[in-house]
This record gives structure tokens, sequence and C-alpha cells, in this order.
């Protein structure tokens, strides 16, 4: 099996700082800290070394990776090793783009730097293995960067970070544990009741920030957007009730209400008997016309935008969002009256 | 010598033209079968007494139950009509195939029931008439227990434990959102029977709880999981040695407004207060907006100074790293994974299919291909009755 090594211009000994500004390079097999990583490859051999100055990299990124990425194709290894970057900033951060770009296009990754640097962020899916600050961690480095390496071009399906030694990248994987939930979740109680509290799953949430009030609401085209599964009767698009995977825009026509009859809720998340009876209970269409007409809205925006926010994963969501977001940025609307349920 | 024979109207057979037919069909443990549109799954279960196994009234959790081991019944339905009630979701058990690992069934007999029902009918109506025959037929596989003995006798009691072992409780979220998504107490639905309150966790085990709830099939919680509930298991087992076993609360999941859930979560709160509970576990059912019951109710419990672990299933696509929770309150900090449903399970092409040949999104159900976690029944369940967990890579 064959690796390609990362490294700058200072570890491929094409000089110091007075050399940073070296375009990427290929140098033939392990060069530098290389060769104490081809001792710690098993059944992989470090064909090639590519090698770039970190201000190039730095000043170029999209160069700098283009050129990269073609001297990788051309190699097509099972596995690139980037760094160790340790606690240099630039390094590392060239180290996790070109990782990351690599995992991208299906080159298993893996790059070794400081838990500080900054490139540990910017690896994407690729692998970032844990290092000392400074090259004094380089032995150390080494022999764990080659074993992540060595299993990474050997095809083996990693375990969780914490087994195998990585930072976690933010992907969840599903595995079975040696115990039900039910025993887990005893024993994490009682550990929680003996001051020691652990968590399976963190509660990392998107929190969205308010946006500054509108200033002039009797001037604003006000737009009406809704999660709430409402449709024209009949549902004419087949709005999936659950797990939508677009949204709908449906021109109002002047209507003053969303009558019982022509509108109606196809979402799946909650009983929809009420909603039904009056779709103005999901967009307030009849009341916003009220403020309309009594010049406390500036005007009412032709369309409505709907869709189901029933389990739809957040990046679907997001995109949603985005979606709805620049088609009324195009329509000039200020506000948006957005009901969720 | 004298006979009586006494004559009762036909009106007794209930409304039988609600479902057309049943096929039943007896599937050895690991057949490469996949079982489609499953609603339920139940142990079979009798009383020597007579007395119902899965009561509407009196009480359950007293006396002796019988269990017949290593059998479930699981009870499929397509239900008719072009639009899906709500949106009732697809639920596999595969008995064979990777999709096995994700389910105790697979290591049971199955007796599988296929119901019919007739087209002119409701869902309400079908969804009765078929629980109430999957639970009588579980009752009916249990009856040659009666003359039989048994293989063990497990005992169920709470004795007075060490008053210095922390005092904990088990919160158990029944799911009512309504028609098709009802999980029943004594027959009653959840949001009719008078929850949050405590019950004797025996209860629990014993029948007092069915499920109705037909929504994401890998979060929610058929009877059997209740029946053999592994949580107030293991409390059970580990009272008077690490804890002492405090009680169980039951309540409502899907409350339908922010007021009711801030309110129904205070009153679990308190109820786990007054059974003097230092610790809960708080158990979900489905997802959405359960999951926010869930954290109100975790929030309040700690405000009440009650130290709480909560069991979740993961939602989140399995190539980003946005969040991985529907909803989440700083107060939970004490998280039991059950699994990211949106993971892949891989392609299996099963050599037979009962419960119905196509799935919900029309495709045939023996097709190869990979089907998310979230289609499995009970996969990640939230009661944490499975080993399936998700962790950071």
């Amino acid at each position: 099996m064959k690796a390609v090594h990362y490294l700058n211009q200072f570890f491929a000994g094409l000089g110091g700082e007075e050399q940073a500004g070296t375009p990427p390079t290929r140098l033939e097999g392990p060069v530098g800290p290389g060769r104490g990583l081809q001792t710690a490859l098993e059944g992989v051999e470090i064909v090639a070394t590519l090698a770039c100055g970190d201000d190039y990299f730095a000043e170029h990124e999209q160069e700098a990776l283009a050129a990269l990425l073609d001297m990788l194709a051309e190699i097509a290894p099972d596995v690139l090793v980037a760094g160790p970057a340790f606690g240099s900033g630039r390094y590392g951060y060239a180290c996790a783009r070109l990782a990351a770009a690599a995992a991208e296009r299906g080159v298993p990754s893996v790059a070794a730097m400081h838990e500080e640097n900054p490139g540990v962020a910017a690896a994407g899916a690729a692998f970032v293995v844990p290092t000392a600050v400074n090259v004094a961690g380089m032995r150390d480095a080494l022999p764990r960067l080659g074993a992540l390496a060595s299993a990474l071009a050997s095809g083996r399906e990693l375990g969780s970070a914490e087994e195998e030694g990585y930072f976690a990248r933010g992907f969840r994987r599903n595995y079975a544990a040696d115990k039900t939930g039910a025993e887990r979740a005893v024993e994490l109680l009682l550990g929680k009741l003996a001051g020691e509290t652990r968590t399976e799953a963190g509660g990392d949430l998107d929190r969205v920030e308010p946006p500054a009030a509108v200033a002039d609401l009797s001037a604003a085209l006000v737009a009406l957007v809704t999660e709430a599964g409402c449709v024209p009767q009949g549902n004419p698009d087949r709005l999936p009730s659950v797990r939508a995977q677009g949204w709908f825009r449906y021109d109002l026509d002047g209507a003053e209400t969303l009558a019982s009859g022509r509108y109606e809720s196809v979402h799946g998340g909650f009983d929809v008997t009420l909603a039904n009876e009056d779709p103005n209970r999901l967009v307030p269409l009849d009341t916003v016309r009220a403020l309309e007409r009594a010049g406390r809205v500036g005007r009412v925006h032709e369309s409505l935008y709907t869709t189901t926010g029933n389990g739809t994963p957040v990046v679907v969501a997001t995109r949603f969002g985005q979606e709805i977001a620049g088609q009324l940025r195009d329509a000039g609307v200020q506000a948006v009256l957005l009901s969720g349920t | 010598m004298a006979w009586e024979l006494a004559t009762f109207p036909a009106d007794l057979l209930g409304e039988p033209e609600t479902l057309e037919s049943v096929e039943v069909e007896i599937v050895p443990s690991g057949s490469p079968v996949r079982v489609t549109h499953v609603l339920d799954a139940v142990e079979p279960r009798i009383r020597p007494d007579g007395r119902p196994a899965f009561p509407n009234g009196g009480r359950a959790g007293e006396g002796r139950t019988n269990r017949l081991d290593g059998v479930v019944v699981l009870s499929c339905l397509d239900f008719p009509g072009e639009e899906r009630p709500l949106h009732e979701q697809e639920s596999i058990v595969d008995l064979g195939g990777p999709g096995a690992a994700l389910t105790p069934f697979a290591d049971m007999t199955a007796v599988v029931l296929t119901f019919r029902p007739a087209a002119a009918e409701g869902h309400v109506a079908i969804d009765a008439h078929a629980r109430s025959v999957a639970l009588s037929v579980a009752e009916e596989l249990a009856r040659p227990t009666l003359d039989a003995e048994p293989a063990e006798i497990e005992r169920f009691e709470l004795a007075a434990a060490d008053e210095s072992l922390p005092a904990v409780a088990a919160l158990i979220q029944l799911s009512d959102l309504g028609p098709l998504y009802i999980q029943y107490v004594y027959g009653a639905p959840a949001g009719d029977a008078g929850l949050p309150r405590a019950v004797d966790p025996a209860e629990v085990l014993d029948g007092a709880i069915t499920c109705g709830e037909y929504h994401w099939a890998a979060m929610r919680n058929p009877t059997f999981f209740f029946q053999r509930n592994e949580l107030i298991r293991t409390f059970y087992r580990e009272h008077g040695s690490t804890l002492r076993f405090a009680g169980t609360v039951l309540m409502r999941g899907y409350e339908q407004s922010a007021d009711s859930k801030q309110r129904a979560a205070e009153r679990a709160a308190r109820v786990a207060g007054e059974l003097g509970a230092d610790g809960i576990v708080i158990t979900t059912d489905a997802g959405g907006n359960s999951h926010t019951d869930v954290m109100l109710t975790c929030r309040a419990c700690e405000q009440a100074g009650i130290r709480t672990t909560v069991v979740l299933a993961e939602e989140t696509d399995p190539e980003s790293t946005k969040p991985i929770l529907t909803d989440w309150v700083p107060e939970a900090d004490s998280i039991v994974s059950t699994g990211n449903v949106e993971e892949l399970v891989e392609a299996w092409a099963p050599e037979r299919v009962l419960g119905g040949d196509l799935l919900l999104d029309g495709r045939p159900a023996a097709e190869a291909r990979p089907i998310p976690v979230r289609n499995y029944l009970g996969a990640a369940n939230q009661m944490g009755q499975l080993a399936l967990s998700a962790r950071a890579v």
C-alpha cells in the first residue's frame, strides 16, 4: 500500500522561513520526519513527499491545494499523512486543509498537530492525531500517526475517537455498547449522584440570534412563511407530512383569509384537527390583512412559503431557510412572519 | 341432572367487519425473513387466576403471571386509503441479515399476524380491533403454560433497603399525539390516564401499558418493551445493593401546548419528589416535540433537586456535524444515547417478506437496499431496552 506524506518547506529540508514562499513540490520517497514515520507504518510505503512553503499555502490556498491535489491524484495513494505540525498555526492549517480536501476526494487522510492548532478545526472529514506543542513531541507522535495511517490504508473501519486516539471530528456513528441503554442510564445516574457527571451525547444546538427589530413595519413588505405543512386543499404538490425534501411557494392571489376547505395542514407531527378548522391558525393571513388595512403593516407579500418541519435533519432545514430567504431578499421583503408548530 | 344453555346476541362479536382477515405465520428464530408494517410486538402472557393479562382496569403487578419465553407476537397492518393516517412510519423487523442486530425479536420464535383491514373502515376502528386481537392472541399463546411447570420464577418486591443508598426512580414517557399515536395505560389513552402519576413498577412489567403508537418506528416503544422493561428490571436488580428503587412515574409525551408541557413537567417532578427520589432516569417515547417534554421535565426535576439522566435517540445526518438532538436544556448534562436513527443499515435481500410486500414508500420490501435505522421497530428505543448507542468519530 502507498502513502503520500505532506510536509512544509522546513521539515522537507528545503529551507527555513526564507523559503516559506516555496510553491508545491514533489519529492520522491520519505523525507525528514517521513523516515521516522516510515518505520512506524505497517505494510505501507511512503512513495512520495509533497512539500509547500507555509507562506505560499497561506497566500495562495486555492492554487496550492489544486496543485497538491493534482500530484496526489497522479500517485493515487491509499493514505495521505500530513505533518506533524505541532503548534505551528500556518503549517497545521495547510496540513488540515490538504487532508480535508483529499478526504473529500475519497483519499483516507490523517494529519497530526497540537490540540490548540487552528488546523484541528479545519480538517473536515480527515482525521487529526494529537501531538505535543513543539517538535520535542516528534518521537511520541510518529508511532501514533503511523498506526492510524496504517489502519486507514488497510481500509479498516476505525473505532471511536476515544479508542483510536484522534480528535473527534463532529460525526456520530452507531455502535453496539456492551450494556443496554437502561443499564448505562442507571450507571450514569448513580455516577451523577456521586458527583461525577458524564454524558454520551452533547446538547450542542444551533442558536439563532434574534435580528434587529424592523424599523418601520408600516412601510415594510411582510412575507408569510411556515413549517406547519399548510398547503392548498388536496395537497396538489404532494408535500410530505414528514421528512420534506423541499418547500413550496403558493400565490395567495390576494386572498383575505386562509379559508377552511381551501387550505389544510398535512403536517404529521401534531393533531391537525383544530388547524384545519381554521387554517389561519397555522398562518395568520386574516390578522395580517387586517393589520395591512389598518396601515400597521406596509404590504403582505404575494406568496406563502411552506414546508413540513417534521423529521427534517438540521442540515436540510438550514438549506430550506437559505433558499427561501434568498427569494424573499430578491423580492425586497423586509420582514417575515414565520409560524412553527 | 339439569343443564342450562345461555344464548347471547351476535353483536358480542364486536365489530369484526373492521378487519377482513388475518394471516398467521409462525417463523422460527433467525429465519431470513423481513416483517413489514409492524404495529406492535407483544410477549405471550396469561394469568393463572383468570384475570386478563392486559387489563383495562383493576391492578396489574399482583399475584402471578405466566410468560412464554422466547416468543413474540408481531402484529402487522397496512392502513387502507391513499392518504396515510398522519404519517405512520414504515416499521420493519428483520429476523435475519444485518437488521437482526437491531432487534431482540430475531432470536425469538415470531408469531406474525398480518391483518387485512376492511377498506371502508376508519383507521381508528381498524387499529382498535387489531390491537385487541394481537393482545388476545398473545394471551391465548400462553395458555399451555397453565398446565406446565415454570422453568423459573422471578419475584418483584421492594423490600426495605439501606437508607444510605440513593433513592432513584424511573420516569417513563408515554406518547399521546392523537389517533394512532397513543400509548395506553390500562386501556386508556395516555392523555386520559391522569398522568403524571406514580405507579407500582410491577404494573408496567405486567401488561398495564400497551402500545398503539405508530410514530417513528425506531424511536417508539412496543408493548414487549414495557413487559420486559430493562430500566425497571435493572432498578429491581440493584435495589438494596447500589440503590433504593423509589418507584415509577408515568407521564404523557406530546402535551399539546407550551403551558401544558411546562405544567406536566413540574407535576412530574413533584410526583418524583413525593416518591423521595434523589435521582431519576427519564425515558422518551417517539420524537419531535416529545423531546421538548423530556427536556422541560429534566429541567423541572433538576430544579426540584432531583438529579436526572435522560435517555434519548440522536437524529443527525451521519455526514454532517450539525447538532444531534431535537431539543436540549443545559440541565440535561447526563444523556444516554440510544443511537442515531439516520444511519443506514447495510442492504439485505430477505428470502421472504411478511406483513406486506411493498414498503410505505412503494418499493418492494424484498429489494436489497440500505434502509435507515429509523425504520426498524424499536431499534433506537429511548427506554434503553437495547445496546445500540452512538459515539463521536
